[in-house]
């Protein structure tokens, strides 16, 4: 039976042709349209790869009247320890990564140096980015950003000041300048927080705990961010010192809580769907090549009637027919979802080549406008690779798909052509 | 001689027509039988009864021991495919098949090996003088060579009985009567039983025993 139907789809290939491209067109589509929707959701949590969190927390401060000496990076606010206990007591919250971003102000020279704990989730994904030396043993030792000490000629051995306290630069740390608190210096987050502690600017614009830090990374897995978040909204609700709003419009007290969601928001593409559109266009794709498929397969039914006819004359049962029938489609499904696979893999490639620019907003990555000749230079955008892949779940998942739609075609089929009486086809010849 | 086929009182209604009715009579195996008759008479659905193509209002039809009457839609499939061939006016081949394919047609449902199933039909392609056309298409082929391909077909399942209806209707005489020939050269060869529906009185003529039917029903045997 095989032989006959390869046989027919052979003879009869341009009758055939038109389902085989329907399947490959319908199954690229979906499988492509799926694999773009995941690679823009996973390009919004590119900014996350190298913080080792997948939420950032950072309260709202004041800006400080006078720009000298040691400063909160503007406009974060202190966050206690109590409100980091409460934090890490929500469910499904993994690590919590702290630190401390300040604007340094030095006579020489401005520098945004971070206070990192190298034990925390943060503090090591950094560690693993140095490209020359170790991690700060003491409160005296600092890494510096790799473009930062090439500007400035320091190398591993040297010596930087940090408001007016001397670092022993223990080793360079590759972080492209353009990550989430980049920074030109990486110290201790004890030291960080001595020099803050210390700052009397920075005391006048809001009271600074020797334990207290500025940013805090949160790690939790990808199914569970959105609960996380919810979660941390209902903790972190309370503003404590509504005083106004700071310069970028958010209202001084209240914490800024940031996921990939955030960056979803800064991807602009047609291709940036939900999930729920997603599945309703790759739904309607599917019906649709459906509907074609069952058009053309009747259509080459009847005009194959008589062929029928002969065949039940001559001792074919209704089973055969429909086994006939059933492999004739399974190969038509076979050759379209191998071209539609194909084609899948093309578009990906070339998707593969195309970019997509993640605007980081200036809070998170702060810098001082004033410093700079053309303020605009403060803002970060990340340019990745669109992250797409092909996801072998959801071919299957398509395959499946697409055999049904086989299925119900070839029954289709065999229904209309059961109806058929070999003698009356036979005698209207 | 065994009865391969008893017809009792057997009746069929098309619409408001009575295409067959209260028909009875037997064929010995080995016979060649022309049923003849005006057109409308019913001798194409009694064919198709007799064939087990249609099923009867009333009356019977055993073939081989099987009363079709009682047959389901599969089971007179099964019993077409193992008992009988057929024969048709308008030869009735499959065009994107060659000649070897289309006689091998009624094997391709069985579960027989593909080389031995080709070999099968190739042979009965052979027997009916097809030996240099069998890999030929239909449409390469004149009526008598597409006719003798329909007579191969009926042949390679080694049927007890062969239907045909009008099978010289498509042909010019000469030709019509080579494929006459030959039916009555397998008729007394292997001793198949061949039943006729036929116009010419040439081929009437030629056969051992003519039913002439009127209205569907007999009116000389």
């Amino acid at each position: 039976m095989l032989y006959y139907a390869l046989k027919e789809l052979l003879k009869r290939y341009r009758a055939y042709l038109l389902n085989v491209v329907v399947i490959g067109l319908a199954t690229c589509m979906v499988l492509t349209l799926i694999s773009l929707g995941q690679a823009y959701k996973e390009a919004s949590r590119l900014p996350f790869k190298d913080i080792q969190g997948t939420i950032i927390v950072q309260k709202n401060g004041n800006v400080p009247e006078t720009v000298s000496g040691v400063l909160l990076s503007c406009s974060l606010s202190p966050i206690h320890q109590d409100t980091i206990g409460r934090i890490g007591a929500i469910q499904g919250v993994g690590d919590v990564s702290q630190a401390l971003s300040l604007w340094v102000f030095d006579p020489d020279r401005f520098k945004r140096v971070l206070g990192v704990n190298w034990q925390d989730g943060y503090g090591k994904s950094l560690a693993a980015r140095i490209v020359d030396g170790a991690v700060p043993a003491s409160d005296q030792e600092a890494l510096v950003e790799k473009i930062y000490a090439g500007k400035n000629a320091v190398t591993v051995g040297n010596t930087i000041d940090i408001a007016g306290k001397r670092f022993t630069v223990t080793g360079l740390v590759g972080t492209a300048g353009n990550e989430i608190v980049a920074s030109d210096a990486y110290i201790n987050l004890a030291a960080a927080q001595d020099l803050a502690y210390q700052s009397g600017n920075l005391q006048a614009v809001e009271a600074f705990d020797k334990t207290d830090v500025n940013v805090v990374f949160i790690s939790a897995g990808q199914q569970a961010v959105d609960g996380v978040t919810r979660q941390l909204k209902q903790v972190l609700a309370t503003s404590d010192s509504n005083t106004g709003q700071t310069p970028l419009g958010q209202t001084i007290g209240n914490y800024s809580i940031y996921t990939p969601a955030t960056f979803e928001e800064q991807i602009s593409s047609i291709f940036r769907l939900s999930d729920r559109l997603t599945w309703v266009i790759s739904l309607i794709l599917l019906i649709g090549a459906c509907l074609i498929i069952a058009r053309n397969t009747l259509h080459a039914v009847l005009e194959r009637r008589k062929e029928f006819g002969i065949m039940k004359t001559v001792g074919f049962r209704g089973n055969d027919i429909q086994r006939l029938i059933s492999i004739e489609t399974a190969v038509q499904v076979f050759w379209g979802f191998a071209v539609g696979m194909a084609l899948t893999l093309f578009a990906i490639f070339l998707f593969s080549k195309t970019t997509v620019s993640i605007a980081i907003p200036w809070e998170l990555s702060p810098y001082p406008h004033f410093l700079l000749a053309n303020p605009d230079d403060a803002n970060i955008v990340q340019t990745h690779f669109l992250p797409i892949r092909f996801d072998w779940l959801f071919m299957l998942v398509t395959l499946g798909a697409v055999m049904l739609i086989g299925l119900i075609t070839a029954l289709l089929a065999t229904m209309q052509i059961n109806k058929l009486k070999p003698v009356e086809i036979l005698k209207n010849e | 001689m065994n009865k391969i086929i008893t017809v009792d009182r057997l009746g069929k209604t098309l619409g408001n027509v009575r295409a067959v009715d209260s028909v009875s009579f037997e064929v010995e195996e080995g016979e060649f039988l022309a049923i003849q008759g005006p057109s409308g008479s019913g001798k194409t659905t009694l064919l198709g009864l007799l064939a087990g193509l249609e099923k009867p209002d009333e009356g019977s039809v055993v073939v081989g021991g099987n009363n079709l009457s009682l047959l389901t839609e599969d089971q007179l499939a099964l019993f077409r495919r193992n008992n009988v061939g057929f024969v048709f006016q308008s030869f009735n081949l499959i065009p994107t098949l060659n000649v070897v394919e289309n006689v091998a047609l009624p094997l391709f449902p069985e579960r027989m090996a593909r080389k031995m199933m080709l070999d099968r039909a190739e042979k009965a392609a052979v027997s009916v003088g097809l030996s240099d056309r069998l890999k030929h298409y239909p449409n390469e082929l004149s009526g008598g060579e597409q006719q003798r391909v329909a007579v191969a077909r009926s042949l390679v399942n080694n049927p007890r009985v062969i239907f045909a209806d009008e099978p010289t209707g498509n042909l010019d005489s000469k030709t019509g009567e080579k494929v006459v020939e030959l039916m009555r050269r397998l008729n007394k060869e292997k001793k198949l039983t061949f039943i006729l529906v036929t116009h010419d009185d040439k081929i009437a003529a030629e056969s051992e025993r003519v039913i002439r039917l009127i209205d569907g029903r007999i009116v000389d045997d």
